[in-house]
């Protein structure tokens, strides 16, 4: 009754109300179908077979399921997949006084060194009054 | 002795302990009654009994089951319509 190429509609779970093709036969009543279910494992209680048998080979991929199922007349839609989120656009500051900004620290710096030349003057000088 | 609208058992009564370390008694509503089959009248599975400010904050996922039909007929009643309508 249910053999590789068997067109069947699922009854159970997420996926029921939906046609499928019998893949392959796993044994112990389990068979793996694809078409417009998810391509997967399925007991063949939850399988309602259908007249239709498809000229498919054991294993076929889901593109040649796919395009056995579309001489039939059985549109597989394809889910698509997750898009990856885009980053969110950073509001930047306006920089009021960017060119301050980039003074001060290079007056500050100029001072250190003048200070750290004007020290050793000193001591010089200090040496010299000794 | 309560007050008249409390000696009704339409509310169902609820000892909770207080901040204060007392127990008092509180009178809430009850939950709603379960989902039933459209089909053959049984209690639906898999589907949530809350009041609306629990069920609003609930997924949609938690509150019936993720098939055709679910939350509305039962898995046999579903499954024998989907039969059905294949075999047309
Ligand atoms: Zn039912």
């Amino acid at each position: 009754m249910i053999e590789i190429g068997r067109l069947c509609v699922k009854i159970a779970g997420r996926d029921s109300g939906l046609k499928c093709v019998v893949v392959d036969d796993l044994g112990k009543g389990f068979v793996l179908i694809d078409g417009q279910t998810r391509r997967r494992k399925c007991n063949m209680m939850h399988l309602e077979p259908l007249n239709e048998i498809l000229k498919i080979k054991k294993n076929a991929s889901h593109d040649e399921v796919v395009k056995e199922l579309k001489k039939l007349k059985i549109e597989v839609v394809e889910k698509k997949g997750k898009k990856k989120k885009t980053e969110k656009p950073v509001k930047q500051r306006k920089k009021k006084e960017a060119p301050a900004k980039e003074e001060a620290p290079a007056k500050g710096a100029k001072e250190k060194t003048a200070a750290k030349k004007e020290a050793p003057k000193k001591k010089q000088e200090k040496k010299k009054s000794k | 002795m309560p007050a008249g609208r409390y000696r009704s058992r339409t509310l169902r009564r609820v000892y909770k302990r207080t901040p204060g370390n007392k127990v008092k008694l509180v009178y809430k509503k009850r939950k709603p009654s379960k989902a039933q089959c459209a089909g053959c009248g049984s209690d639906l599975k898999g589907t949530f009994r809350g009041r609306v400010p629990v069920m609003m904050n609930l997924p949609k996922t938690k509150k019936r089951p993720e098939r055709p039909y679910g939350g509305v007929l039962c898995s046999r009643c579903a499954r024998r319509k989907i039969i059905l309508a294949s075999r047309q």
